[in-house]
């Protein structure tokens, strides 16, 4: 009988236990040896599976080339990884909140996301955006949303990761660039990152403001100035979780995240940068999944992958450009409503995982993530599973403690055999671009996602809660619900404005033509990106310039015309 | 739930005229199910067809022919006419389930009024699609619809047939797929009045348009009148303002249309139309009117069991039908 | 006479962007049979419902995962009415908390289906409720 079967009958029966099943299930092997992403395997690897190994060039030891094994030697022992909880809702004052909570309750790295109005490149009172201002997220439209965002907190003494994806990544740049100077910071001083990878970001809508042309511009713009400007920070984090997202296999996610890295580093190239110049902080923001020894095998690999990558393909010289960096976002997808506290188990593992594969920097989702937005108590519970982790598992003393399992190195193997494979096929459709502008890669989204719904559809993966020991589903939320207040939206668009019609438009007018013409003559538009934001320039009218230089509709939506015009 | 279809053909028809989307709508599902009161329907529908203009556009999956129509609606509608389009797509061979996606390409027309789209599954018909899509046609026309346009892939037979509803017919090929030639085998190029070779764009356009303009001098439409012509478009495009060929598509359709009127061949085009459209009719209601004598009495399974044994054939067993039937017919 | 098909609108509304499960569900409900119409991305409650009165859909199914079911769903209500679509079964699916499915009841969701649903269960229940009924 399928776990299907049993939790039926068991739940038909629910006051009566029928005993005579209990051996049965006493008795119950899996009927699947398969990994998630479906590769077989064997009942026990042996040094036998390892013969021929040749560890310094194939392994190496933590902190060596290929840096299968972690890209420092003493991995934790060093530093802990970041906790890094993602935060966004509603205002910049809110959103500033709850980052400040979380710090507060031992999160150690600063990380607030774009809702899906900022992502887009619209303020907050484009008819668009008005439904949707803070659902998912914070939308800063000009200097002051940013100063609120930023409030009391040093940015000398932190480490800020700023999530946009999209294109409005460079708006979002020139924001935080612009409170810093005012604040009279050094810039080069900073610590951080921006996520800026709008090239993956048309997989997750969003697509009208990241046209593939404007996405490697902007993209690369962002790189390049950081990094001629401020080498601590981290100017891409190429994003392959949201990729596993659209229901993809593991070794799928490195390979066709790596080939989205490999279009921002062409184009730096061609820009005259020298690979050892920028490749160190290069960054890549990675799923965990709930097979956690395939997800630590296909991290290995992609580390392997991307030391080779850089060295053969590249010419690097410096190692630290072949240090594959990355943070951990725990997958959102693994997670189900039905029975929510079960997440907190598949985030514990995940998060596990993550550690166990050397990430540095990690995001808990909360257990909620299927519903909605994190209370803080589901804030804190995620912060609270990565101190268990840190502090109480004892897998922090060793790099790389799984590094010479015979499973999980030949596991590790197979990862990037089967990547390296995924990778050549792209390559035979002419490329990533090419498979991107085909929508080639959209055709292998969509048909990976029916895979993975009629896995569960015909239990042939199972997922408790769904497809076994299914209950009746429940009407609340354990930890409470997150509300987005009617408040804060408004406050937003009124804000944004009252701003426009508060301006020096004169001002502002000289700085957005000197945006155009530095878009028309192909120069870097985040200098003039810094100074029309200073000048007060809201988001949309910062990419909207650069957006019409390049032959496109100043507003994505096509509603709004440029008020510069 | 779900389609109610309380409301009389003649409720129907009258919501129709007066350019009701939903009487429309709710008419071009009576005639897909074959509904009884279908006929009733056409009937009251047919005298206020036969003016507007049908454009039909076969193409191969990918060739980039719905967003040459999103165009099309677009140009059409700058002349304020108002636009029918019937998205024929591929159903699953498997199931009958259809998934139509064209409807995502035509998004720039999604809230225009003076649009109206409809997308129809190549299901199995009981007529068969070409019979279908013939009312809906004529559904449309009636709607107040100046300008029609057919959507198909002409993967088969049945879509070839859609086409001849048809008064000009565009063909969508691109270039290096071979398509070319597949298509000559499939006997759409005869059929095919102008020839679009879209994603122009594409390595070895040039060298694919001039071998097409070729095999059509070498005069293998019988239309001695028009010479179909060959037309390179940049259909799919991230800036509008790299999209090509579009202004040049509507002048050739429009030249064919003011040809069709000039040289009366648009009477031959009716003639035609009318001419597949009975033949269609008269096929679906003859076979439904002599079988329905055959209904309920089990005869029609049994004609099968006794061919299936080899002690009859489709042949006998039809001739025998259709004499009793007719006697039957005479003796009443 | 032959079955009547279930016709489907699958459609995101707004801004949002995660299509997956949209996309996933139109699929194996032309698998399962019904004529799907996939409206796709950026769709408002009045370019739906148009697509409903063309298509004369029997089903509309709209995919939420951004938190704004309470904010749309009223609106494509309101539109469906506008022009009678009253008999128009309409389910939802995507990401959003227990609380808030009796109040999406009461605005005029039929039935809810978020992430974790099955297949089977999702097309079982339009054929129930939306299925070959004959007049």
């Amino acid at each position: 009988m399928s776990g299907k079967e049993v939790s039926a009958i068991q739940a038909q029966e629910n006051r009566e236990v029928n005993w005579d099943d209990y051996l049965q299930a006493y008795y119950e092997k899996p009927t699947s040896f398969r990994t998630w992403s479906g590769y077989e395997t064997k009942e026990l690897y042996t040094p036998k599976d390892r013969a021929g190994e040749n560890y310094d060039e194939n392994i190496g030891d933590a902190g060596q080339y290929p840096f299968t094994r972690g890209i420092h030697r003493n991995m934790f022992r060093g530093r802990y990884w970041t906790r890094r909880e993602v935060v966004g809702l509603g205002s910049p004052a809110d959103t500033h909140e709850r980052a400040a909570y979380c710090f507060k309750n031992g999160g150690t790295g600063l990380n607030t996301i774009a809702d899906v109005t900022y992502e887009m490149g619209l303020d907050p009172d484009h008819p668009w955006a008005q439904h949707e201002v803070g659902l998912t997220g914070v939308n800063i439209a000009h200097i002051k949303d940013m100063e609120t965002l930023i409030g009391d907190i040093p940015l000398d003494k932190v480490s800020w990761s700023l999530i946009t994806a999209s294109t409005a990544a460079a708006a979002t740049m020139a924001q935080y660039v612009a409170v810093a100077r005012n604040k009279g910071y050094d810039i080069s001083r900073l610590r951080g990152s921006v996520q800026n990878d709008p090239i993956h970001f048309r997989y997750c809508g969003f697509r009208p403001a990241c046209p593939l042309d404007l996405s490697i511009k902007l993209g690369s713009d962002v790189m390049e100035f950081c990094t001629r400007e401020m080498p601590k920070w981290y100017y891409t984090t190429v994003n392959m979780y949201d990729l596993r997202e659209q229901g993809i296999t593991a070794p799928q996610e490195i390979a066709y995240g790596l080939g989205i890295a490999g279009c921002y580093i062409d184009e730096l190239i061609r820009r005259g940068l020298d690979i050892d110049a920028f490749a160190p902080r290069f960054t890549f923001y990675v799923s965990c999944h709930i097979d956690i020894l395939e997800e630590i095998a296909k991290i290995r690999a992609a580390r392997r992958m991307w030391a080779k990558l850089m060295k053969e393909k590249y010419g690097a010289k410096d190692p630290r450009s072949m240090q594959f960096r990355f943070a951990v976002h725990t997958a959102g997808c693994s997670l189900v409503p039905q029975q929510p506290l079960n997440n907190l188990v598949r985030i514990a593992y995940e998060a596990l995982a993550a550690v166990l594969a050397g990430v540095q920097s990690l995001h808990c989702c909360s257990y909620d993530e299927p519903m909605c937005l994190p209370t803080e108590k589901g804030h804190l519970q995620a912060l609270r599973t990565q101190q268990i982790i840190a502090y109480e598992t004892g897998v922090t003393n060793v790099a790389d403690p799984l590094g010479g399992s015979y499973y999980i190195e030949s596991l590790t193997d197979k990862m990037e055999e089967e990547a390296i494979k995924f990778m050549k096929e792209v390559e035979d459709v002419g490329g990533m671009e090419e498979a991107i502008r085909t929508e080639w890669l959209d055709r292998r989204f969509e048909q990976e996602a029916v895979k993975r719904q009629k896995e569960l559809d015909q239990t042939e993966k199972l997922v408790v809660g769904v497809n076994i020991f299914t209950d009746e589903p429940e009407k609340t939320t354990p930890l409470g619900v997150q509300r987005i207040s009617n408040l804060s939206t408004k406050a937003q668009i009124e804000g944004v404005r009252k701003l426009k019609m508060s301006r020096d438009m004169n001002k502002l007018r000289e700085a957005i033509n000197k945006l155009r013409e530095d878009a028309a003559e192909g120069r870097n538009t985040i200098p003039a990106m810094i100074e029309a934001t200073q000048a007060l320039a809201t988001t949309s009218e910062l990419l909207g310039t650069v957006r019409e230089v390049y032959g496109y509709s100043y507003d994505p939506m096509n509603i709004v015309e440029s008020p510069f015009k | 739930m779900g389609r109610s279809h309380k409301v009389s053909p003649d409720d129907l028809a009258a919501g129709l005229l007066k350019g009701d989307r939903r009487a429309a709508a709710r008419m071009i599902t009576l005639v897909e199910d074959q509904d009884e009161r279908a006929n009733e329907m056409m009937k009251l529908v047919f005298p206020h067809t036969g003016r507007s203009m049908i454009i039909g556009i076969t193409g191969a999956g990918g060739s980039g022919k719905s967003t040459l129509i999103d165009h099309l609606i677009g140009r059409f509608r700058g002349m304020d006419k108002k636009v029918g389009v019937v998205a024929v797509d591929p159903s699953s061979p498997f199931s009958g389930g259809a998934l139509l996606g064209d409807r995502v390409r035509f998004q720039s027309h999604s809230l225009d009024e003076g649009v109206y789209i409809r997308s129809m599954g190549a299901r199995g018909y009981l007529g068969g699609l070409a019979r279908a899509t013939t009312d809906v046609v004529r559904i449309m026309e009636a709607m107040g619809n100046e300008v029609i346009i057919i959507e198909t892939l002409g993967a088969g037979q049945d879509e070839i047939d859609v086409i001849h509803v048809a008064q000009t017919c565009l063909l969508v090929l691109t270039p290096g797929m071979g398509d070319d030639i597949q298509a000559m085998k499939a006997g759409i190029m005869e059929i095919a009045d102008i020839i679009v070779l879209n994603k122009f764009d594409l390595d070895g356009a040039t060298q694919c348009l001039r071998s097409l303009e070729t095999v059509i001098h070498t005069g293998m439409s019988e239309d001695k009148g028009w010479t179909p012509r060959v037309v390179p478009t940049i259909a799919c495009a991230a800036k509008s303002s790299d999209v090509q060929g579009v202004d040049e598509l509507v002048q050739n359709i429009m030249d064919h249309q003011a040809y069709l009127h000039r040289s009366k061949k648009i009477e031959e085009v009716r003639f035609k139309r009318i001419e597949q459209e009975l033949g269609l009719v008269f096929k679906d209601e003859v076979e439904k009117v002599v079988f329905a004598g055959l209904k309920g009495t089990g005869k029609k399974r049994q004609y099968i069991e006794s061919i299936r044994a080899g002690k009859n054939d489709p042949y006998s067993v039809v001739e025998e039908v259709l004499a009793t039937f007719l006697k039957e017919e005479i003796l009443e | 006479m032959a079955k009547k098909k279930i016709k489907v609108i699958i459609s995101k509304v707004g801004l949002d962007g995660h299509d997956r499960g949209a996309k996933v569900v139109a699929s194996l409900l032309r698998e399962a049979g019904m004529e799907v119409v996939y409206l796709g991305m950026y769709q408002t409650p009045q370019s739906i419902v148009k697509a409903a009165v063309e298509e004369d859909a029997d089903v509309i199914g709209v995919s939420y995962l951004s938190g704004e079911h309470l904010v749309f769903t009223p609106l494509i209500v309101e539109e469906m009415k506008k022009h009678g679509l009253d008999d128009v079964l309409l389910v939802a699916g995507g990401s959003f908390p227990p609380e808030d499915i009796p109040a999406m009841k009461d605005m005029g969701i039929d039935e809810v289906f978020r992430g974790g649903s099955l297949t089977g269960d999702i097309v079982k229940y339009i054929e129930m409720q939306a299925g070959g009924q004959e007049d």
